[in-house]
């Protein structure tokens, strides 16, 4: 007679002043319809307080009440349910000390809090010691495989979901979901998704589907993952979710309509779904509603303020409006957000150059060169910097690479081709021109488009001046010059667009790229290697490393008149490359934007 | 946080009402017929002891009945057909339905008994006929346990076999074994049904469902619904839900949905547009709609501190669905942009004037940073002062650590052999500093064999006798036999101490 007993006169003493009265008012208690006796019996007996060793004496002939296990489980659940865990495990702590640990309940929600609180090996040994109080209980094994399974130890909650599917008598999609969870994350595709499509046909539950679409995606089977969202759709209309993550995945096929549809569907279920808000919104800035997008993204922005897709998307809202200032404040935002997300260093090279910055612009264009060494377009850009600050030898050797990267873009040729025209390489200049008109040639091939017109005319007017057959630059503009305004997407433009619209797809999904710093004190033996990556330059063959060349030079009398010819040359570079910059503004352009109200 | 909400007047709040309930256990109901209808509460009281079921009347408290268990549910239903039309109060609590009429205590019905395990009833039956000894019922009690669970076998078993030794088992043996065996099982929710009409007042069965997963229709007949669905919506929201009730607004035909919310508010929505807010002092415990007093639409709400608060509806309140009210509100804000500063506006104009000059000097900075590292690096190397060796032969690793608050500190050296087959042999570890700062107490410490792999720590103690305060560096070499170059250098920077001897 110790602990538990005296834990329950305890107890006993503290319910003694309401017994009292309460069995008085039960003894006075007169029943109008006559009740066997029996149940009188029974209902004085509940009134005794069990355990109560005076009573059971005075009264031998009934049985010393004992206090059932379970009779607090419904309160336990209900502040469980109410995510009142104080005074859950409050609760839960007297139950055990009562019981010994022998509550099966409270051992079981007491795993649950712990695996809501982050304690997953905790909560899997109660969960152990749970199936161990009730073998036979399938939930138990349930919740170990569960918690093995954010162990990360797909294995072995394998291993028990099979063990609890044993003991089931009739299939349980949560289980097979489970299970194909599990299998996708050993790998084993064909297994998962059996699982998964069993699951389903037990229950079609938004979340398998998903995990079945995320499995074929996995295969890269995008016609499955499709119909898979459409199926599910299909069930859950209203299922923004779905909707957005089908969305996404047409407008990663290119079907721009489909996708826009499904996005707007989401929208108008959630108009704050920010996935969907900047999915739609990129399409907008696609085709120059730049406005729409705004209003779209100030919604986003109430609730992901802190998303550097966001900002980016914003900026190059603002950028297309030619609202510089407001678009270097928003890149800056999306850069200190996200500081090694090239697309945002290049977006801000490129506003920077466009801003005739071109010493900001060379940092920004370095260090996303730095991230994604293999972006030819930003060797481009890189190149046309390096032009402008009079470093011929390094925007050469970024042009060549930018060329070779990059094999299809035929602006860059052209860019090359003029650069080396100005620095009088006719050979070379010939060379691109003509690399120029093969790229073009081949991109009306395949996407049936034209290039932008300021592109073609500058392209023959550098052919008139090297002296080539321009006609093909000449011929075509007059009969694509209408639909080159309208819907095609310019190429050029693509070098925006394109860097505006990808942010979206790949952070909403992915995680940012690798952070590539080299921290020298950590490893002092790759100093001499790690000086090398760790600055701003593109690690290109002394692009940046040579001296610097002197302060007076010596070659400014002999390029002098050339530089004079050249002047002109150079603003049609420049505004072809920048493209958002409208040809009839004069370069100076971009401060005249300063006087505009640029914020909204 | 909003003033008054419009569509809401407070009749009545009591903070310190002291309520500790959920909303399964309040009722709303005319329980004596003189169409003025009461609020029922069953109160947990402490959790423990002191519960309670109270009536309230208007804003008075009417009468209590002191409870036995903690309640899990009251329900007040029409349980004949007896003029005038009372209804009857049912309290659920632990495996027995209370019930009232006239707030007077009438009828007790206890959940039947489940059926025992055969091999359990035998096993209690031998023990009482002294066939089985106490540590042998232990044994077929618990290998039962293992078989059908803990929560197949009676309370009485589990109670035994929670006994910690023999003694108290054989106690606990002889106080029990006289009695049938029984197991029950506790009611976990109610509600009731109606027999045969659909009136407000038509006789109702009362549903329970027990903790051993059954459901019982008082006025028998249990069946069991297996239903499945689908989910049509779900709304995020920003909070935790405390809970959730039905307002149903017969005067304006609409059915709403309250929720409590763990944020000090409630809710309330109209499928799924929120079409108002309630904003409290306390979180919501316990919700209540529908008649009070003589009022049709009153909220009643209990916090979760023990507050009682009551709200009527007014008679002109509307709730309409605002039309795209969250991307209006939307719109109406600004882009947080960051103005275009004077500064901002100069330095561009000096970049674009100056870039070439900025670029140049920029490219020459760096340039000569990179060969400043670079040339620090090699003489690094060639004086061996850092702390990983790299030559071939004796690749080392060290590290040092500063242990103590001072004046004597001890200074922790770990050394290790990162080669992965050779082993270093004539090892040596050197302290070396300033003799007026600071005394080495082994300041030459020779370390044995070293096998790769393993970290050999050599420590030793460092006192400050400096009297001004100050501190210094104390530099640790690694030397091979009697070579003059150490391998390694690691250069300690020493905290000031901050006890002094003298003081």
């Amino acid at each position: 007679m110790d602990g538990v007993v005296g834990a329950l006169i305890n107890t006993n003493i503290k319910y003694k002043s309401g017994t009292c009265t309460a069995e008085k008012s039960l003894y006075t208690m007169n029943p109008v319809t006559e009740t066997p006796e029996s149940q009188v019996n029974g209902m004085t007996t509940t009134t005794v307080p069990p355990g109560s060793a005076l009573k059971a004496k005075s009264r031998p002939r009934k049985a010393p009440e004992l206090q059932t296990v379970e009779r607090r489980n419904w309160l336990i659940h209900l502040h469980y349910v109410r995510k009142e865990f104080d005074l859950c495990k409050h609760l839960i702590r007297e139950q055990l000390e009562e019981t010994r640990g022998m509550c099966e309940y409270a051992n079981y929600v007491q795993g649950l809090i712990l695996r809501q609180e982050g304690k997953i090996q905790e909560s899997f040994e109660l969960f152990q010691l749970c199936n161990i109080l009730n073998p036979s209980s399938v939930e138990n094994i349930k919740q170990m495989a569960r918690a093995l399974f954010l162990l990360g130890r797909h294995k072995l909650a394998v291993e028990a979901y099979l063990q609890a599917e044993d003991k089931l008598d009739k299939p349980d999609w949560e289980l097979h979901h489970n299970l194909g969870v599990c299998y996708l994350h050993l790998k084993d595709y064909d297994g998962s998704r059996e699982q998964l499509m069993f699951a389903l046909e037990q229950n079609k539950h938004h979340q398998t589907f998903a995990v079945l679409a995320k499995l074929y995606l996995l295969v890269n089977d995008v016609s499955s993952a499709i119909s898979t969202y459409r199926a599910a759709i299909e069930y859950f209309p209203e299922n923004g979710d779905l909707h957005t993550a089908l969305g996404l995945l047409y407008m990663q096929t290119g079907k721009y309509q489909q996708a826009f549809e499904h996005l707007g569907t989401t929208l108008t279920f959630d108009p704050n779904n920010t996935r969907a808000i900047l999915a739609a919104g990129s399409m907008m800035q696609s085709h120059q509603d730049f406005d729409v997008a705004l209003a779209k993204y100030r919604v986003a922005a109430q609730s992901i303020a802190e998303s550097p897709p966001l900002w980016n998307n914003i900026a190059m809202c603002f950028f297309g409006k030619r609202k510089y200032v407001a678009s270097i404040s928003c890149l800056k935002r999306a850069n200190y957000l996200a500081p090694f997300d090239w697309k945002i260093l290049y977006n801000l090279g490129l506003v920077h150059l466009t801003m005739q910055q071109y010493t900001s612009a060379f940092h920004f264009l370095s260090a996303a060169v730095n991230l994604r060494p293999t972006k030819g377009h930003i060797f481009m850009l890189l190149a046309i910097s390096l032009t402008y600050l009079d470093d011929e030898e390094n925007a050469r050797q970024a042009y060549e690479q930018a060329v070779r990267l990059e094999e299809r873009d035929p602006s860059i040729c052209l860019n090359y081709g003029i650069f080396l025209h100005n620095h009088n390489d006719k050979e070379g200049a010939i060379k691109m021109i003509n690399e120029f008109e093969v790229r073009m040639v081949k991109f009306r091939h395949a996407t049936g488009a034209d290039l932008d017109t300021e592109i073609i005319e500058n392209g023959a007017k550098l052919a008139s001046l090297l002296g080539v057959d321009g006609s093909v630059f000449r011929k075509k503009p007059g009969r694509t010059r209408l639909d080159a305004q309208d819907e095609t997407v310019l190429l050029e433009k693509t070098a925006s667009v394109t860097d505006t619209l990808k942010p979206v797809e790949e952070s909403v999904c992915q995680s940012p790229p690798p952070v590539p710093t080299a921290i020298p004190e950590l490893n002092p033996s790759e100093v001499p290697d790690a000086g090398n990556t760790a600055v701003l330059v593109p690690p290109m063959e002394a692009l940046t490393l040579e001296e610097p060349p002197a302060f007076v030079s010596d070659s400014s009398n002999a390029r002098g008149k050339f530089l004079a010819s050249a002047r002109l040359q150079f603003q049609e570079d420049e505004s072809k490359v920048t493209d958002t910059e409208n040809k009839k503004e004069t370069p100076n352009s971009g401060f005249a934007e300063y006087s505009d109200d640029i914020f909204d | 946080m909003m003033t008054e909400n419009e569509r809401w007047l407070t009749a009545h709040h009591d903070p310190l009402a002291a309520l500790y309930t959920f909303s399964a256990c309040m009722a709303l109901a005319d329980l004596h017929g003189d169409g003025e209808s009461k609020l029922i509460i069953a109160d947990l009281g402490t959790g423990a002891y002191n519960m309670k079921l109270k009536v309230y009347k208007g804003t008075s408290l009417m009468s209590e009945n002191t409870l036995i268990d903690l309640p899990t549910g009251v329900i007040t239903f029409h349980m004949d057909t007896t003029e005038p039309r009372v209804p009857a109060v049912a309290v659920a609590s632990g495996s027995y339905i209370y019930i009232y009429k006239n707030l007077r205590p009438y009828f007790k019905f206890t959940l039947p008994t489940l059926e025992v395990n055969s091999a359990e009833f035998d096993a209690w039956s031998q023990a009482r006929d002294e066939l089985l000894d106490v540590s042998m019922l232990y044994e077929i009690l618990d290998s039962l346990r293992q078989e059908v669970g803990e929560c197949g076998l009676t309370t009485r078993s589990q109670r035994f076999l929670m006994c910690p030794d023999h003694a108290s088992q054989a106690t606990f043996l002889n106080q029990h074994k006289g009695f049938i065996l029984k197991r029950q099982t506790v009611v976990t929710c109610f509600a009731t049904l109606k027999k045969s009409h659909a009136e407000d007042d038509a006789i109702s069965c009362l549903v329970l469902g027990t903790e051993s997963a059954n459901i019982f229709i008082l006025d028998p007949e249990a069946f069991t619904i297996l239903n499945s669905g689908k989910r049509l919506w779900s709304l995020k929201l920003p909070a935790a839900i405390t809970c959730v009730e039905t307002l149903e607004i017969r005067t304006l035909g609409l059915t709403l949905t309250a929720l409590g919310m763990a944020d000090n508010r409630v809710m309330i929505y109209r499928d799924k547009h929120l079409v108002d807010t309630i904003y409290t002092e306390d979180r919501i415990s316990a919700m209540k709609f529908g008649r009070f007093g003589r009022e049709d639409n009153t909220l009643v709400l209990v916090m979760k501190g023990g507050g009682l608060l009551v709200k009527i509806l007014k008679r002109t309140a509307r709730f309409e669905i605002e039309e795209a009210q969250g991307s209006s509100h939307a719109l109406a804000v600004k882009l947080n942009i960051p103005k275009k500063t004077k500064l901002f506006v100069d330095q561009t104009m000096r970049e674009r004037e100056n870039c070439v000059l900025m670029h140049r000097v920029f490219q020459h900075d760096l340039y000569r940073l990179r060969l400043n590292t670079a040339r620090a690096y090699v003489q690094s190397l060639e004086t061996s002062s850092n702390p990983v060796s790299l030559s071939q032969t004796e690749p080392l690793k060290l590290s040092a650590q500063v242990l103590g608050l001072g004046p004597t500190f001890k200074l922790r050296v770990e050394l290790q052999n990162t080669s992965s087959t050779s082993p270093s042999l004539q090892l040596a570890v050197i302290f070396h500093c300033d003799d007026r700062i600071y005394s080495v107490n082994k300041s030459y410490i020779q370390i044995p064999i070293l096998i790769p792999g393993v970290i050999h720590v050599a420590e030793t103690l460092v006192t400050c006798i400096s009297e001004l305060g100050i501190s210094d560096t104390v530099r640790v070499f690694v030397v091979k036999g009697k070579a003059s170059r150490p391998l390694l250098t690691a250069v300690i920077s020493m905290p000031v101490a901050e006890i002094f001897m003298g003081s």
